[in-house]
């Protein structure tokens, strides 16, 4: 038990230019949240935003901050988005 | 293609093609234009970022929805990512329906979803700075 789980985090656009980086290996305890996530990013890049104005998405799809993450997913913190004209 | 995220130029006509047949008497295109400003302030040119993985998937969610809600539409829609000059396509949206009121409706509640939902972002050149945009929000760039 309590083997750790390995994600891949992604940022994108002012997130990753405030981070300085586009993506990140963490380990995490099991049955850690999207939230976790952030919060453990946070940690090594303060620069970055409170939670409110981001959305995080598990494997390409949007998830609640509360979702659950498993061992090799691939997590994504997007800013409010901008396509379009 | 019917949903792509592309760096080269984007073709309106293209994706008409891939939406007429011989049932749809009406095509509605949406194309987004680069405009020389924003916000009050001038614009030089636009950088987009995709989530590629994710914006194309997202884009084809909103093009299932279209159909279950018009039926008898197809879509197709596609983003240019990279470096914009001014006059040039950024997004095109383009439905083919029955009858023109269909087609119009569903290509607008097309445009206006994807630009909440679909994971693209702008970066704004201008003669006073550099701003990324979220939502309706211009922050200036960090560096």
């Amino acid at each position: 038990m309590a083997v750790a789980i390995a994600i891949r985090v992604r940022l994108f656009a002012r997130l990753r230019e405030l981070a300085g980086i586009e993506t990140e290996s963490l380990q995490l305890a099991p049955g850690a949240t999207l939230s976790d996530v952030y919060s453990k990013v946070r940690q090594t890049h303060p620069e970055l935003p409170d939670r409110s104005s981001v959305r995080g998405a598990i494997n390409q799809e949007f998830a609640d901050w509360s979702a659950r993450v498993s061992d090799g997913d691939e997590v994504a913190f997007i800013p409010p988005v901008s396509g379009g004209l | 293609m019917r949903y792509h995220v592309t760096t080269g130029p984007l073709d309106p006509r293209e994706l008409e093609a891939a939406v007429t047949h011989p049932g749809a008497g009406a095509i509605c295109t949406f194309t987004g234009i680069v405009r020389d400003n924003s916000r009050g302030r001038s614009v030089t040119h636009l950088d987009y970022e995709a989530y590629a993985e994710m914006a194309v998937p997202q884009m084809r969610k909103i093009g299932e929805e279209i159909k279950q809600r018009w039926p008898g539409s197809r879509v197709a829609m596609a983003h240019r990512t990279g470096h914009l000059e001014v006059g040039e396509a950024s997004v095109v949206v383009c439905v083919s329906a029955p009858h023109r009121e269909e087609a119009i409706a569903a290509c607008k509640w097309g445009i206006d979803t994807l630009k909440e939902s679909v994971p693209i972002w702008k970066k704004e050149h201008g003669a006073d700075g550099t701003y990324w945009i979220e939502g309706d929000k211009a922050r200036p760039t960090a560096g």
